[in-house]
């Protein structure tokens, strides 16, 4: 056997270029976004010249109505497509954990979304499936002598949601399909023969014991869905107005049309805060919940 | 019985229907793309079906898209699991002071919004002249995703059971060695599912690609987002175009799903 501090250098010698890289790449930047958010730095506007503003950028946005709105869309787009996801990744797991005639085929189709880029996503569904007068949504509605649901304005937001939806609720039926299929057959026979009816099964057995899978599903999908951004940029593109902006694209437009770099920084930092509350709020509650369950 | 039996049928049969519509968008996407032109709109199920599509869309501009699409993808997908399967090595079998704070600050980096670092980062790359080069994408991508290999890798290391090792080290049996005759031959699928994984999300990635390259580097995902007002009507080549971009990506998922899952609910399952 090697002496305890060789064996030692040696590990931190293996994990150095994974720290390096990451470091370089996640850290150093956002130590950066912190700086460049306490300047003024307007990018078209070389005359103004860069200088120190203090929180003045923050300051700023604290008073903008656009930057409320964004905020809360984010938190709608988040939250309703995460509840969303859940009941529907937990209704489909349901149905498709059984044995029948082509179950395998039938999963691979219906987990097919996930892998499809999202920039695809939104192109298809914006123009074959939804549009007004050429797709689906025109065609259904000159049948029915109505007009077409007007998906990319009154209801932008609610189309992007959508599309989150059917997107990300595949990888919810992967992951709690999994949980699923762990579960013992053991005590579900057991459960059958105390007469556990199967409302009773599903919340005394099956979701307590998948509880943990619903729980990654959940925080996975949290992290995901919050930089929601491909989706918007080819559907909707934040707008009409900003009505259909989440944080994301907000900072995008801010930073690469206005090129006001400080404003963009402080709403970035904003979103990388909203973004570890809205984690460990969700990380809290599951523990508590959890706890419940044990005892 | 038979009642049973008509009840599992109808079942059956709503699921089908279910799931069909829930592939609907994809299987109409992939039906338009061998329509020709004129027979797009207004939709419908029959029609002479033509590979003229695919013909017109496999020009160079396009392929020189996909090109950049595979070579970022698979040099970043080798990079990841060079980089970090040493690391996750260290943190499980390594004798690190404290591995459980290093494995949760890779994790923690996951959490970050890419908005969050793109400012800067463009502003680097802009002021190094590395903007719109494909070495930065892979850059970039690897610091993204390594974590994401870390991770997965990980729980599956933790599988490995320690005698096996012990014993080959007593058998005097190097590390080098034992890793690639113990460790790689046990852990096989789960490594090649998270490659997959991270090929996958870096041939789909549109934030980063969107931002950081122009012409020369720009990657699939871009050329997609830019169709719609470069050749606005033409739904057939765009689903033909759609069709090529989607599959390389959705084939890896259906045959890794499996192992995939595993990978992802292990590691937080078993903390």
């Amino acid at each position: 056997m090697q002496d305890q501090p060789r064996e030692n250098r040696r590990s931190r010698f293996l994990t150095l270029p994974a720290i390096l890289v990451v470091a370089v790449v996640t850290q150093v930047p956002i130590l950066v976004t912190l700086a460049l958010s306490f300047v003024r730095w307007i990018v078209v506007r070389p005359d103004l010249g860069i200088s120190f503003t203090g929180i003045g950028n923050y300051f700023l946005l604290f008073t903008d109505p656009d930057f409320y709105a964004v905020v809360l869309q984010t938190i709608e787009l988040t939250l309703v497509s995460l509840i969303a996801c859940t009941i529907l990744g937990l209704f489909f797991a349901l149905l498709l954990n059984r044995d029948f005639f082509g179950v395998n085929v039938v999963r691979t189709l219906i987990i097919s979304p996930f892998f499809v880029m999202d920039a695809v996503a939104g192109i298809i569904w914006k123009t074959l499936i939804l549009h007004p007068s050429f797709g689906f949504n025109g065609y259904i509605a000159a049948f029915f002598h109505t007009k077409p649901i007007d998906f990319f304005g009154a209801y932008s937001l609610l189309t992007v949601i959508l599309l989150t939806v059917w997107q990300w609720t595949p990888f919810f039926i992967l992951i709690i399909l999994a949980g699923l299929q762990g579960i013992s057959e053991e005590i579900l026979d057991s459960a059958k023969v105390d007469g556990a009816g199967w409302f009773r099964t599903l919340f005394s057995i099956k979701i307590p014991s998948i509880y943990n899978h619903i729980e990654v599903a959940m925080m996975l999908g949290t992290i995901f869905i919050l930089k929601v951004f491909g989706l918007i940029y080819v559907t909707t593109s934040g707008g009409p107005g900003v009505s259909s902006t989440n944080l994301a694209y907000y900072v995008y437009r801010v930073a690469f049309y206005g090129w006001d770099v400080g404003r963009a920084a402080a709403i970035a930092i904003v979103t990388a805060v909203l973004t570890l509350i809205a984690i460990m709020a969700l990380f809290r509650f599951f523990q508590r919940r959890f706890k419940e369950w044990e005892v | 019985m038979s009642a049973k039996r008509i009840r599992h049928v109808l079942l059956v049969i709503f699921i089908y229907i279910l799931c069909l519509a829930y592939f609907f968008p994809i299987l109409y996407m992939i039906l338009t793309s061998f329509k020709p032109e004129t027979q797009v709109i207004p939709p419908r199920f029959i029609f002479t079906p033509t590979l003229e599509n695919y013909r017109q869309v496999l020009n160079p501009d396009i392929l020189n898209y996909l090109k950049n699409s595979a070579l970022v993808s698979v040099i970043t997908t080798i990079a990841c699991i060079v980089v970090g399967i040493p690391a996750s090595y260290a943190i499980v079998f390594g004798k690190l002071k404290k591995p459980d704070n290093l494995f949760f600050w890779f994790l923690s980096t996951t959490l970050l919004p890419p908005v969050s670092v793109v400012i800067p980062v463009y502003l680097i790359a802009r002021y190094t002249h590395l903007l719109d080069t494909r070495f930065f994408l892979v850059l970039m991508y690897s610091g993204a995703n390594i974590p994401i290999v870390i991770w997965m890798v990980r729980s599956f290391l933790k599988d490995v059971p320690r005698e096996i090792l012990e014993a080959a080290t007593i058998d005097g049996c190097s590390r080098v060695r034992s890793f690639f005759r113990i460790i790689v031959p046990l852990t096989q699928i789960g490594i090649t599912s998270t490659a997959l994984l991270v090929f996958i999300f870096v041939w789909n990635e549109f934030f980063f690609a969107i931002n950081l390259t122009y012409v020369h580097a720009a990657t699939i995902p871009v050329y997609m987002a830019s169709y719609m007002t470069q050749e606005g009507l033409f739904w057939a080549k765009l689903s033909a175009i759609s069709t090529v971009t989607v599959l390389p990506p959705l084939v890896l998922g259906w045959i890794a799903h499996k192992s995939l899952v595993r990978g992802l609910t292990l590691g937080a399952v078993k903390g």
